[in-house]
């Protein structure tokens, strides 16, 4: 085989990802021509772990789960949930609103007129939701902490992080399906909000499991959002370390690895059904 | 469909094409159909770097399908579309590397962000690193008249700026092929000869243009070539030379005096004057000097005016009612058949 072969696939990656860096600095300076929504954002946010600390005020306590031996509150519960399902949005309502939104602009077809890889262009139109959001996650855990009082273990960071990363590859293959449903159908926000909301209620975001009826609570132990949720409430709250979190960890990997599998390749048969059709720059 | 050869190339600035193409662009009987609206049927054309080849026809006769299919945003249903001899159809997103498109609608750009900004971004989609995709910027809207603009909104640009920084995003890469649709149809006559211009540059710089226009009197003096279509179908393709050798104007617009005649008289004392050599009958502006002259078959012009001469008629002025393009286009495009 050529060695050249290898070095020249190693700069095209290598320049697919420099572009990405292209689509962070369009969208940063997108946002920062809408400064209002910065201010109104911060404030939505503390509004959110305001009104969950009322709420939190009265659930009793007993009634919250355990984590490693550790009796949670319903804050600390409540705002690693809302932390993970924040990333789960970026894969599916962020990547349908960013699309739809380059189709109604008409600039989604200049998109595809540049040697740019599909995979990239899809990466690039949620990477600044991707920095942004953790960010953002970051921010209202630090306001639970430092606000509310909340007690989240230090040790726990790195599982959790691991656990985060693992569950990526899920909310890619998400938002990659979403993409493909935008391409062929155009207007889907209702039908794929659908399937969000049920995955959300069925992970225990805002509440434990243990409360849904006997059949729901079954299937939430093979929904990637509560696997990686209740590992990340592991970590964080009780303190847990990796020979617990090894096999969730075992069992999100091969789901996350199915979905985006599944989703790329959805994306693609979608971008290849509109190039036959002659309908892509069609909203 | 007249098939006639085209004009030799311009020296090459590009990849070579494949040695079995001599062609920047190779459309070989393509044809593609919506449903069961046809909207190409078996259309080939060839066009060599340095060449504007003017798409020509009117509202719906398949220029912008075709233009898609080679800019890979659309597959034909049947035929090859090759560019420097690499298959577009195959899907490979590196043939993009070798075209610049001029959409016909302006929304294509980031109206949020700058000229210079919206140029960057493609820049560094078609891989330039961001020292570089900053000075090609600047470059290219130096190049289009927009730098003074450089920093100001799309949103806040003028029509005709847009079109002129959509002729700079094509450019940023100089490519070897450049797909322009419809850049004129609705700019002022500089606005449009401003674009022609930086297009005609780009085709001396050795890139390979197709032009589809449906404003028939643009390409004299700019394009080298042209495909007439209508209906799906190529009904010439060939030079413009060769276009305007194909019609034979019929009718003209005469300014012709006669001291010596009552107004009243002059309409009858034409239509004498002329015979059966045509047709006489008064502009529709009512003007007595003006008239508009349509020859019968076989007779020539000059014939015409001699024996206007003869009958003591002034002919003043004598110019064609329609262009020879025009002629030409209505001549094909009313024809079932050629």
């Amino acid at each position: 085989m050529n060695a050249a072969v290898p070095v020249a696939r190693r700069a095209g990656v290598l320049q697919e990802f420099g572009k990405l860096g292209a689509f962070l600095r369009r969208d940063l300076l997108i946002a920062w021509s809408y400064r209002s929504a910065f201010l109104s954002d911060l404030v939505a946010l503390i509004a959110q772990a305001v009104l969950f600390y009322f709420v939190g005020l009265m659930v009793d306590p007993t009634k919250m789960p355990q984590y490693g031996g550790t009796r949670t509150s319903y804050m600390a519960f409540v705002v690693v949930g809302i932390a993970i399902t924040s990333l789960l949005n970026v894969g599916v309502g962020r990547m349908i609103a960013v699309l739809r939104n380059e189709q109604l602009m008409g600039t989604l077809e200049s998109l595809f007129l540049t040697p740019t890889r599909p995979t990239t262009i899809q990466l690039g139109l949620v990477l600044f939701d991707l920095v942004h959001i953790p960010i953002r996650m970051a921010a209202i855990l630090a306001l639970s902490v430092v606000v509310f009082g909340v007690e989240f273990r230090p040790a726990g960071l790195l599982p959790a992080t691991a656990i985060v990363a693992v569950f990526i590859p899920f909310v890619w293959g998400l938002a990659a399906t979403s993409a493909a449903a935008v391409l062929v159908f155009r207007r889907v926000t209702g039908l794929l909000g659908l399937g969000a909301l049920a995955l959300t209620v069925a992970s225990g975001t805002y509440f434990p499991l243990d409360l849904l009826p006997g059949s729901l609570r079954w299937s939430g132990r093979f929904n990637p959002v509560a696997i990686a949720l209740t590992g990340v409430r592991a970590a964080l709250i009780g303190g847990v370390g990796w020979e617990h979190l090894g096999p969730q960890i075992l069992l999100l990997a091969p789901m996350s690895a199915a979905t985006l599998a599944a989703g790329v390749y959805t994306f693609r048969l979608a971008l290849e059904k509109e190039r036959r059709a002659g309908t892509l720059g069609i909203y | 469909m007249l098939a006639v050869g085209l004009m030799g190339g311009a020296p090459g600035l590009w990849p070579a094409p494949h040695a079995h193409t001599p062609w920047a662009i190779g459309v070989q009987d393509v044809s593609r159909y919506f449903g069961a609206k046809r909207a190409l049927h078996r259309v080939s054309l060839t066009v060599r770097g340095g060449e504007v080849h003017a798409l020509l026809g009117p509202n719906g006769a398949g220029k912008t399908t075709l233009l898609r299919i080679l800019a890979g945003l659309t597959r034909p249903t049947i035929g090859s579309v090759r560019l420097m001899g690499h298959d577009v159809a195959a899907g490979n997103p590196l043939t993009h590397r070798l075209i610049g498109v001029v959409p016909a609608g302006d929304r294509s750009f980031y109206f949020r962000l700058s000229g210079q900004e919206n140029l960057i971004f493609f820049a560094r989609l078609h891989g330039l690193l961001q020292r570089d995709a900053v000075a090609r910027s600047r470059e290219v809207l130096g190049g289009v008249g927009l730098l003074d603009a450089a920093h100001l909104q799309v949103a806040k640009y003028s029509h005709g700026m847009q079109k002129r920084l959509s002729v700079a995003r094509a450019l940023l890469m100089d490519p070897p092929v450049l797909l322009v649709d419809e850049a004129t149809h609705d700019l002022d006559p500089e606005g449009a000869g401003r674009v022609r211009e930086l297009v005609r540059a780009a085709a001396g710089r050795g890139a390979a243009v197709i032009w589809a226009t449906q404003r028939i009197d643009e390409i004299r003096g700019f394009a080298d070539t042209v495909t007439l279509l209508y209906q799906g179908e190529a009904r010439f393709t060939g030079t413009v030379p060769q276009l305007m050798a194909y019609s034979i104007p019929r009718t003209y617009l005469l300014r012709v005096r006669n001291g010596g005649l009552p107004v009243h008289t002059l309409a009858t004392a034409l239509a004498q004057a002329i015979g059966s050599r045509g047709v006489i009958t008064a502009d529709a502006g009512g003007d007595p000097e003006h008239w508009v002259l349509s020859l019968a078959d076989g007779v020539a012009l000059g014939d015409a005016i001699v024996a206007l001469a003869g009958a003591q008629f002034q002919v003043l002025a004598c110019q064609e009612a329609r262009s020879q393009i025009e002629e030409a286009f209505l001549r094909l495009t009313r024809e079932d058949t050629i």
